[in-house]
């Protein structure tokens, strides 16, 4: 095998690559990436054994072959290669090994043969359907954060993904929770998706997707799935990885539909006034927000230290006062996915779930356990 | 096959299974018949671990020719005179032992009332009894216990080596003597002296006192506190050990109720949460406990060997105790242990580095001659001395030059003289790391992250008990956890204190509780493991520490993160502030991990070192 490539190529793709590759691993073979030339290009995979990348780029081909070669490493030495430079790779050379030539630089790396690499089978994969690169990017920052990082519950720890059936429109749900707040977006369900089994996507692989999602310029990401394994194809990079193997709990039945008092307060101003007072209530994280007629004060404070803070922020409440505690960096995190305007809460009591969504969109919703301070 | 009575000689040689365990339970049940018969001077003398032969001679009241007779009988006993087993005053009770080990052994008792003329012996063997025949003996009783176990040679099979044995002989005879201090006792195995603890004079405290610090030792006596504690029917007294004394199992608590050795599991468990997060994890303190409880409020008829009772009220003994010991701690707070310390290692290095110490005065030479008010900083001395001393070929300068970085204390201000406490005024910071201080007898070595540690972590726990409630995070998804029926009862009973912290569950069901709250300290927790621990807490020790110590060890967490870091150079007023502050903290003579945060070297030992004394 013998090819030539330019450094920023091959670089992004190690990049890509390099993420899944754990540091430290037992099994030799998983610290390599699979590196083969053939007459579609250059492909490079790597897998932990849960979660495969594969990546196709264009080089100059002087020789076909495949061979495997430590991931991070290769990382390392392109990453501080001089930048435009021109790299050139070979297969065997004349001590068996990988060498890496760029202008003066030599490197020689040890290898592992191919048939020691290990693949998560290429399944068909029943359920097929594509999604917008910026749709489905968006439906991961607006619930990811709410995902439980507690491994105990595993089924938690990710996105639930299934269709729903919402009168006359079907849409597609991704709900993530970890017990104190749920994130619920929805979103158009595309075509192919209509008879889909509920999912769990771990948390690893959205992470990694959504990295991807960033550095690609794909208009559209197709998913194809099956109940143990996903598979996200953009353009030339293909993530695939086993799903969660566990039952999603009976969100629904938490999120209250009976909540009557209605708050609706500025998003920018709520939170810049939380992210303030919260300074003082760094240890406990507790927040008091106190919801008067047509405004809203919030409290916080530290009794050991003696330190305490209140401000109070113009908003449309018309129902009788509330006193409701929350843990105040939940509450930060449900505001800073809220792109419209104006947030609207709604309560039933200080000890009963509250509603969060954007007035304007009403695609995502939330839901926030309070705290008893 | 028909039921029938079994013959007596097997019903005592089952009750022996139960009672006599090894020699040293036979030893343990001949000496508190000794005690119970008012003697004043006891003398154990054994052979073979007390497998060969095992005698306990006294100066009681002895017995009658006939009372030797009944003795030996089942069920014959002189400690019930009123026929109230809810009065106990007496160690014994049961009128078991006797005939339990003359149904195991050879058994010699002979004996002679006060005030009578005539000494009698009698003798069991196997159980069959002999005679009562006249012999020779002084005022009081000896009973002689040869080849025990011959009867049931699996038994004798399970016995360990001699030395063991004897060993054990002589922990039970310490224990027990320990709860005696007015009697001498005296031990001795294969004719050589073991144990010999002369009669206490004085009053109670007095003499218990001095026994503790003759079988303990007087390293337990210098790193231990008294306790002392009453409520309307218990009452507490004893010496525990200050947290940086431990030892790695706990068979050195020595508890006594109403004089009685015991290893009761409320006790041990009341002790291990008053040490709690001031012992390293898996350490045990050194205790000698004695508790007294009017017998009507305590049931010692639970256990074979009685090494267990119960409290009519378990709670309040409980409570009384962990209080006791906490007050004493609080007290002795900031002490921390002297040995173990500065005080070893510099022994240590006498001897094994007696080459290096040669050298090493003299780099002190340098730090007196040339004054430190001259020389604030340890580099220049050295950088200044005169050429033989860098010829050292042992001392490596450039390396002392960058370890070394002494900060001398100026001339201090009126002001922070007047506040000195009992650690002293602060003299230097070396290493960044540790602050030396100066007393009237003594220097003392700070270790100033561990001191500031534990300082940060009894604010951020005064500050947690503050709030009238720990707040709490309500679950959306409420956690049911699975339990056996006894656990979940278990939970529930403690739910109101669980929840004061908290935790709030509910019954859920037959064998599984819900969580509604959980302390929002403890963020995305397995709720899971937590109810999990405290069950068994609760079911082993009868108490819920393991949310509490959960609690405290995020907070010790922050503290440590909080806290003033080993390699900080801190100026003179900083770390003068640091030991006052220390005085005015509980628990401050260790960090939340169990280490001490200073050692104290008397002037006395320096002293002995240069072998001034």
């Amino acid at each position: 095998m013998k090819f030539i490539i330019e450094k920023a190529v091959l670089l992004k793709t190690l990049g890509h690559v390099q993420n899944i590759v754990e540091k430290r691993n037992t099994v030799p073979v998983l610290s390599n990436v699979r590196i083969e030339a053939d007459s579609n290009g250059i492909s490079f995979k790597a897998t932990d054994m849960d979660t495969e990348i594969t990546e196709v780029i264009d080089a100059k081909i002087l020789e076909n072959g495949a061979i495997t070669a430590p991931a991070h490493m290769m990382y390392d030495i392109v990453r501080k290669l001089a930048d435009g430079a021109e790299v050139e790779l070979t297969y065997p050379d004349e001590k068996d090994l990988l060498k890496i030539a760029s202008g003066r630089s030599e490197f020689s790396l040890p290898t592992i043969g191919v048939e020691d690499f290990p693949a998560i089978s290429a399944d068909t994969l029943p359920t097929n359907f594509e999604m917008k690169r910026d749709e489905l990017k968006d439906v991961i920052d607006r619930t990811q954060f709410a995902a439980s990082t507690e491994e105990t519950r595993y089924y938690l720890n990710g996105l639930y993904i299934h269709p729903k059936d919402e009168g006359e429109t079907k849409v597609l749900r991704i709900v993530a929770t970890d017990g104190h707040r749920l994130a619920c977006v929805e979103s158009p369900l595309p075509q192919g998706a209509e008879n889909m089994q509920g999912v769990i996507l771990p948390r690893k692989t959205v992470a990694e997707i959504r990295k991807l999602l960033d550095d690609s310029a794909a208009e559209t990401v197709k998913i194809a799935l099956s109940d143990s394994k996903v598979r996200f194809s953009l353009e030339d990079i293909t993530l695939a990885s086993k799903l969660i193997d566990g039952t999603y709990p009976d969100y629904e039945r938490v999120i209250p539909t009976d909540n009557n008092k209605i708050l609706e307060v500025g998003v920018k101003s709520l939170a810049t006034a939380v992210d303030r007072v919260s300074v003082v209530a760094e240890r406990t994280r507790a927040i008091k927000v106190i919801a008067n007629k047509n405004h809203v004060i919030l409290t916080t404070s530290s009794p050991d230290l003696g330190s305490s803070a209140i401000e109070e922020i113009e908003a449309v409440y018309d129902s009788e006062s509330l006193e409701i505690g929350y843990n105040f960096r939940y509450l930060l995190d449900i505001l800073s996915e809220i792109k419209g305007d104006t947030a609207r809460f709604s309560f039933k009591d200080s000890s009963s779930p509250s509603v969060i969504h954007d007035t304007s969109d009403s695609s995502a919703i939330y839901v926030l356990m309070p705290m008893r301070v | 096959m028909t039921i029938r009575v079994l013959p007596s000689n097997l019903v005592n040689q089952i009750a022996a299974g139960e009672v006599i365990e090894r020699p040293a339970s036979a030893l343990k049940e001949l000496v508190e018949n000794a005690i119970d018969a008012g003697a004043h001077k006891i003398e154990v003398s054994l052979t073979g671990g007390g497998k060969n032969m095992l005698s306990v001679t006294d100066d009681g009241i002895g017995m009658t020719a006939d009372e030797l007779s009944l003795a030996v009988e089942r069920h014959a006993t002189s400690k019930l005179p009123d026929g109230d087993l809810f009065q106990i005053n007496f160690l014994g009770f049961r009128g078991e032992a006797l005939p339990s080990i003359g149904s195991v052994a050879k058994l010699s008792i002979s004996s002679r009332k006060k005030g009578s003329a005539e000494g009698y012996k009698i003798t069991v063997e196997g159980g069959k009894k002999g005679a009562v025949e006249p012999t020779a003996i002084s005022s009081g009783t000896r009973i002689e216990v040869r080849d025990l176990f011959y009867t049931t040679p699996a038994r004798l099979k399970f016995l360990k080596a001699d030395s063991s044995e004897t060993a054990q002989c002589v922990d039970m005879l310490q224990r027990i003597a320990l709860a005696n201090p007015h009697i001498a006792f005296y031990l001795y195995a294969d004719g050589r002296k073991k144990l010999a603890l002369n009669d206490c004079n004085g009053a109670v405290p007095e003499a218990r006192r001095q026994r503790v610090a003759d079988v303990m030792g007087t390293e337990f006596k210098e790193n231990s506190v008294p306790i002392t504690a009453q409520n309307e029917f218990c009452d507490i007294s004893g010496f525990v050990s200050l947290p940086t004394y431990h030892k790695a199992n706990s068979l050195s608590e020595y508890l006594f109720v109403n004089n009685r050795p015991v290893r009761d599991k409320l006790i041990l468990g009341a002790i291990k949460g008053a040490y709690q997060d001031m012992m390293m994890s898996g350490r045990y303190p050194v205790c000698a406990i004695f508790i007294h409880v009017n017998p009507r409020y305590v049931d010692v008829n639970v256990h074979p060997t009685k090494a267990e009772v119960r409290f009519y009220d378990n709670g309040s003994v409980r409570s009384l105790l962990v209080g006791a010991i906490r007050n004493a701690l609080s007290f002795g707070s900031q002490h921390s242990a002297n040995t173990g310390g500065l005080e070893h290692l510099l022994m240590r290095q006498i001897t094994a580095e007696t080459e290096r110490m040669k050298v090493i005065p003299k780099i002190g030479d340098l730090l007196v001659h040339d004054s430190a008010r001259e020389y604030p900083h340890f580099q220049r001395p050295i950088s200044t001395a005169p050429a033989h001393h860098r010829s050292m070929p042992e001392v490596n300068l450039p390396q002392l030059e960058r370890e070394f970085s002494v900060r001398v204390a100026d001339e201090p201000s009126p002001q922070t003289l007047e506040q000195v406490g009992e650690l002293g005024l602060a003299k230097a910071q070396f290493h960044n790391t540790y602050i030396i201080s100066q007393t009237e007898d003594s220097i003392i070595i700070v270790d100033q992250h561990a001191a500031h540690e534990r300082i940060t972590m009894e604010h951020l726990k005064q500050s947690i008990t503050k709030h009238e409630r720990i707040p709490a995070q309500m679950l959306l998804i409420p956690e049911i956890v699975d339990l056996s029926a006894l656990d979940k009862e278990n939970i529930l009973e403690y739910s109101k204190t669980l929840a004061e912290l908290g935790l709030v569950v509910e019954e859920f069901g037959a064998s599984a509780i819900l969580v509604r709250e959980i302390p929002a300290l403890l963020g995305d927790t397995d709720i899971q493991k937590l109810i999990k621990d405290l069950a068994a807490e609760i079911s082993e020790w009868g108490n819920a520490y393991a949310l509490t110590d959960k609690i405290h060890h995020i907070c010790a967490t922050i503290a440590c993160h909080g806290s003033v870091r080993a390699g900080r150079a801190l100026n003179i007023e900083e770390m003068n502030r640091l030991l006052r502050d220390m005085e005015k903290t509980e628990h401050s003579g260790q960090c939340n991990h169990g280490r001490p945060t200073y050692v104290k070297v008397r002037l006395v030992d320096i002293e002995k070192l240069f072998e001034r004394r």
